[in-house]
């Protein structure tokens, strides 16, 4: 297997983008991208598009209107999805072009645009990642999935709705300090605690947004790598896992299988354990998911993940900073882009580019990125030299 | 019965014989007549052997309630209208949702009319039964035993 390193990295601003259609979100990722690389579409060889919902997108073949605007045919380029992980499905299969010899410098783009339709309708879609046949009939939503993980949680483990919400507190207070984020705003407990309820016992603040926007990357091979860029970061390990389609069929329902699986597969590639993990974007699409999270990569025991964040490990001063971009939660979460922003984030970091939320000298990072209520998951580890 | 009357879209699928037996007042599994692995949701084909040999067999949905919510923010298809909503009132309150374990590897989800979501608690025995609803769909209630 060839080695592959990142050699640029593109974000657009995520939000509400009434502004900009899908194609014209791509546009803005891929020209940061394609700037920060010194490099054109010309010495590109392939792309691979993540995009999650045909319903969000309007359309079966959304990779179409993007490589039609970006003017990259007739090179391939194709779609992946994984849910909310297609972002790093997408990162996955770029990285596969290039270990394997097909490709040298491969385009990877993620990309949702959500706001288009209506909460309900959005709710609906993304309700529909869970079983269609057997558990959508009882209503379930994607935040009624995480709840029922959480009163699990809390059941088992005493982890309390406060501790829940100390993690939005957190990620909003990073999500302030990051101008790509959607929700720029720092918030109090007292007003994560008192929010409305969404399915309980999750609240408006343990959920994560609903959000446009899109990222990119282009990664190389380790010759070309060292030819495009004086930093290249590389990929070290990739674990994916999966689990079973139902909550209901699940081993555990306080942890996602899926997750320890990728987790044992990237690290042992990598050759690291969570201790040598510097920096981190963990899957926050709700407050529970970042605290089973903690505990399903090895930043603490089982059912120690309440106490983790209570105790503020989890910020940049902290043992392991986690989510310090902003998260799902405040920075936004539109589902084909995030593996890829997750990717960008952890670039900037071990090249210490990110500003005031920098985190001292990082060396290894990881991007942990979760489809539907856990029926896959991956996770990537990066290195610096 | 249609199959549609309880999974409200999919239409066509090998074990639309469920409905018309939750209907009839029964929660039916599928049973692998070659391994012996029981399946519910039933199954028609067995991914422990590779058989599709089935039987039906009916389960004794009764057990501990393995975690539960109650969902304020609903789907599109349940949120157009209220009456479309199960067991909700005119001024929107919905209904909590459970999963009970009936039986190793046998999870039940059902809607939890009759309790008020503060005195859920996880753990705690239930039993499932069918249940039609005024519209004549088919679904499946959960309440402590
Ligand atoms: C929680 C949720 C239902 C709220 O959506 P909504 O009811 O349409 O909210 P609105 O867009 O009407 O916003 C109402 C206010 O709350 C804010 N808001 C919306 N979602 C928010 C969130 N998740 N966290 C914090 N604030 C939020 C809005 O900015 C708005 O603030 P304003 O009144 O100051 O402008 C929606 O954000 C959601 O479904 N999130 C989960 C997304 C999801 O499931 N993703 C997949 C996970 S893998
Ligand atoms: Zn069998």
């Amino acid at each position: 297997m060839r080695k592959v390193g990142i050699v640029g990295i593109g974000h657009g601003k995520f939000g509400v983008r009434s502004d900009a259609s899908l194609r014209e979100l791509v546009f803005e990722a891929v020209k940061a991208c394609l700037d920060d690389s010194r490099i054109t579409l010309k010495e590109v060889d392939s792309m691979v598009t993540g995009v999650a919902g045909d319903e969000f997108s309007f359309g079966i073949q959304p990779s179409a209107q993007v490589h039609d605007y970006i003017g990259f045919h007739p090179k391939p380029n194709f779609r992946v999805e994984a849910a909310c992980a297609t972002g790093s499905a997408a990162l996955r299969t770029g990285w596969a072009n290039i270990a394997s010899g097909l490709a040298d410098v491969v385009l990877v783009v993620g990309v949702e645009k959500m706001t288009e339709v209506p909460t309900s309708t959005a709710t609906e879609i993304m309700g529909r990642a869970g079983d269609a046949t057997w558990e959508y009939p009882f209503g379930t939503t994607f935040p009624g999935y995480y709840a029922m993980i959480a009163n699990a949680h809390m059941a088992e483990y005493g982890t309390t709705e406060e501790q829940l919400a100390r993690v939005a507190v957190k990620n909003h207070y990073y999500g302030s300090l990051n101008p790509y984020a959607q929700m720029q705003k720092e918030i109090t407990l007292e007003k994560a605690v008192t929010s409305f309820t969404v399915a309980y016992p999750l609240k408006l603040y343990d959920c994560s947004l609903i959000t446009d926007g899109a990222a990119a990357i282009l990664l190389a091979s380790e010759e070309k790598a060292k030819a495009i860029s004086k930093k290249p970061v590389w990929v070290a390990g990739l674990g994916c896992g999966t689990d079973a389609m139902r909550l209901g069929d699940r081993k555990s329902l306080t942890s996602l299988q899926a997750t320890r699986e990728a987790a044992r597969a990237a690290y042992k590639m990598a050759g690291v354990g969570p201790s040598d993990i510097d920096v981190a974007t963990v899957h926050d699409c709700f407050t529970i998911a970042e605290v089973v999270a903690y505990e399903d990569l090895g930043f603490c025991e089982k059912g120690e993940g309440g106490k983790l964040i209570e105790a503020k490990e989890t910020y940049v001063e902290g043992r392991i900073p986690v989510n310090v971009d902003g998260g799902l939660k405040s920075k936004g979460h539109p589902l084909g882009a995030t593996g890829v922003s997750m990717a960008v984030e952890i670039t900037k970091q071990l090249r210490g580019e990110a500003g005031p939320r920098q985190v001292k000298d990082p060396e290894v990072g990881l991007t942990h990125n979760v489809g539907g209520s856990g029926q896959v998951s991956f996770i990537h580890i990066f290195r610096r030299q | 019965m249609e199959f549609k009357n309880f999974s409200l879209f999919i239409s066509q699928t090998k074990v639309n014989r469920f409905a018309d037996d939750l209907a009839g007042g029964k929660i039916m599994s599928t049973l692998c007549k070659k391994c012996g692995k029981q399946y519910y949701p039933p199954q028609a084909d067995c991914s422990a052997c590779m058989a599709s040999d089935m039987e039906w067999k009916e389960i004794k949905a009764e057990g501990k309630l393995l975690t539960f919510t109650k969902i304020h923010v609903p789907p599109e298809h349940f949120a157009v209208r209220q009456p479309l909503m199960p067991f909700s009132s005119l001024q929107f309150e919905p209904c909590p949702v459970g999963i009970i374990e009936a039986g190793k590897g046998l999870p039940v989800m059902g809607w939890i009319p009759k309790m008020d979501v503060k005195k859920i608690k996880v753990g705690m025995k239930m039993k499932a039964s069918p249940f039609t609803l005024p519209d004549g769909k088919i679904t499946i209630v959960l309440e402590p035993v």
